[in-house]
């Protein structure tokens, strides 16, 4: 008898629909007037350490509640109990801590999560199905072969991706993955990226990251600064904005927004350039750091 | 001669039955609590909860302690006493030690599921009283008092509990079941000074008063169940 899907996954992805999201913690405003309108494809949140990521990722998980504001996912509001459970039925979340017990086998740490999302309800055997469904997202993120294993044995990187396999289950139509790829090494990022791009047709995935390569290959990136959306827009569009303000030359600048020494001697510089520069291709990340406006040391 | 196959299907009633060959057989406990009737998602949730684990050990090593205690003393309504004071605490401590951000690691991403969170802790709850019951009930039968007196802790354990999950709407869980368990020794040892018995506090009006408590302290809970889907309130 081969089962069904443990949990019949949404045909279509999420919408999040937020206007002017505010929220402050211990008297700091980390959230401060967000807007956004998602549906479908990833979403990269870049910003520096403190900008409000992990807070607006929280909030659009439903375990921190907003000050003000207002926001819908798939027309549900969070702040009625209902709407708020049935949101979390609708998402995988990955917070940057997953909380793995060492003790626990692989399988076991994915199959307490299948139990509290109910995995398998609905199923004459919900616990055959369930088994099913914890097995099948250990495949999909390449942990198949390690079910037996204690969690404390594995690498920093497959710890991440049995917490990636947790927020698989039950096939979300809204991913949330807070920093997914810290701690990955570059073989697990790309099998990361492939399973990313594998899911981005059926789920509204955001993300958040600091890494500006993983917004590249994102539909959209958005950056946070200081509670404030700042910028969104396709990646290609973060980096033409960078169009004309990038160049090289051999000497420390004077004038530069910001600079930096690279390894073949020469400085890459933001800015307005003097006359005689030699521009340069603008990558995402000078999209990015002109748009934050803050200072890089020079090397 | 040849055959007709569907070598899809084939593929996945293979992988269908290596499902069922590779994964892990649940544990001795699990097994044990699955034969007493407990349904498998309970017995699962019981035993992968990494913060259970030490309520569940805190209760049986106080439970120990306490037995010990009361049966060394030389007068038996003093050793009643330090059971019947006593004994509430440990599922109150348990229940406090099996939840939040500080007492589970797990607790954001339990948080982001379905599953309520007045129901979770509730679970919870109901696991770790349960399990101090069994050993302090175990410990009662060991000391002196063989009246229903010995007892006389069950009801206030419940009530104990209720009031320190109330509490947890207001304030992080640890400090609740520590403001709610002082409380409690400050009335019983009052109680005591009082009415010049030691177990004053455990008569039959004391009981009723903790069956109150118990009932407000769900009703509470109920209504401010909000607080515990949320992560900043419950931490």
């Amino acid at each position: 008898m081969t089962l069904p899907p443990a949990r019949p996954g949404s045909a279509t992805p999420s919408q999040i629909l937020a206007f002017g999201l505010r929220k402050s913690l211990g008297g700091t405003a980390v959230l401060q007037g967000v807007d956004l309108a998602l549906e479908g494809g990833v979403t990269t949140i870049l910003g520096p350490n403190g900008a409000g990521k992990t807070s607006l990722l929280r909030c659009l998980a439903t375990v921190l509640q907003i000050d003000t504001g207002s926001l819908m996912i798939d027309g549900l509001d969070p702040i009625h109990e209902s709407d708020r459970l049935e949101i979390r039925r609708r998402l995988g979340y990955l917070p940057q801590d997953v909380g793995l017990s060492p003790a626990a086998r692989v399988f076991d740490a994915v199959e307490y999560l299948a139990v509290l999302k109910d995995v398998g309800r609905g199923h004459q055997d919900p616990e055959r199905a369930r088994r099913h469904a914890v097995v099948a997202v250990l495949d999909q993120v390449g942990l198949g072969d390690r079910l037996d294993d204690r969690v404390g044995d594995l690498s920093g990187g497959m710890r991440r991706r049995v917490g990636l396999a947790q927020a698989l289950l039950g096939s979300p139509s809204l991913l949330l993955l807070d920093e997914p790829s810290a701690a990955l090494d570059p073989d697990e990022r790309l099998r990361l990226r492939s399973l990313v791009a594998e899911l981005r047709h059926r789920t509204t995935i955001v993300q958040s990251s600091h890494l500006t390569e993983e917004a590249a290959t994102s539909d959209r990136v958005l950056v946070l600064v200081d509670g404030r959306v700042i910028f969104v827009g396709s990646p290609a569009s973060l980096a033409s904005s960078a169009a004309g303000r990038v160049w090289i030359q051999n000497h420390a600048p004077q004038t530069a927004r910001a600079s930096w020494l690279l390894a073949n001697g020469t400085y890459r510089c933001l800015g307005d350039p003097p006359p005689e520069a030699m521009l340069a291709e603008p990558t995402i990340e000078d999209g990015y750091l002109l748009l934050r406006g803050s200072p890089v040391e020079t090397g | 001669m040849t055959f007709a196959t569907d070598p899809e299907r084939i593929e996945r009633n293979w992988r269908s039955i290596t499902v069922e060959l590779d994964a892990p057989r649940p544990g001795l406990i699990e097994r044990f609590l699955r034969r007493l009737g407990l349904p498998a998602h309970f017995t699962r949730l019981m035993v992968a909860t990494p913060a259970l684990r030490r309520s569940w050990f805190i209760a049986l090593a106080l439970s120990i302690l306490i037995g010990l205690g009361a049966t060394d003393a030389a007068k038996p309504r003093d050793d009643l006493f330090i059971l019947l004071l006593l004994a509430p605490l440990v599922p109150t401590l348990g229940v406090a030690m099996a939840y939040g951000l500080s007492a589970d690691p797990a607790h954001e991403v339990t948080l982001a599921t379905p599953m309520s969170g007045l129901r979770l802790i509730l679970t919870r709850a109901a696991a770790v009283v349960g399990c101090s019951s069994l050993f302090l009930g175990l410990a009662s039968l060991f000391t002196p008092s063989t009246t229903a007196m010995a007892f006389a802790w069950l009801l206030p354990s419940f009530g104990l509990c209720a009031a320190s999950v109330a509490a947890m709407t207001y304030t992080a869980p640890r400090k609740a079941a520590a403001g709610v368990g002082g409380l409690w020794v400050i009335l019983v040892t009052t109680a005591r000074v009082v009415a010049a018995d030691p177990l004053a506090a455990f008569t039959s009006s004391g009981q009723v008063l903790m069956a109150i408590v118990t009932v407000l302290g769900l009703l509470v809970a109920y209504l401010r169940r909000d607080r515990f889907d949320l992560l900043a309130a419950s931490s």
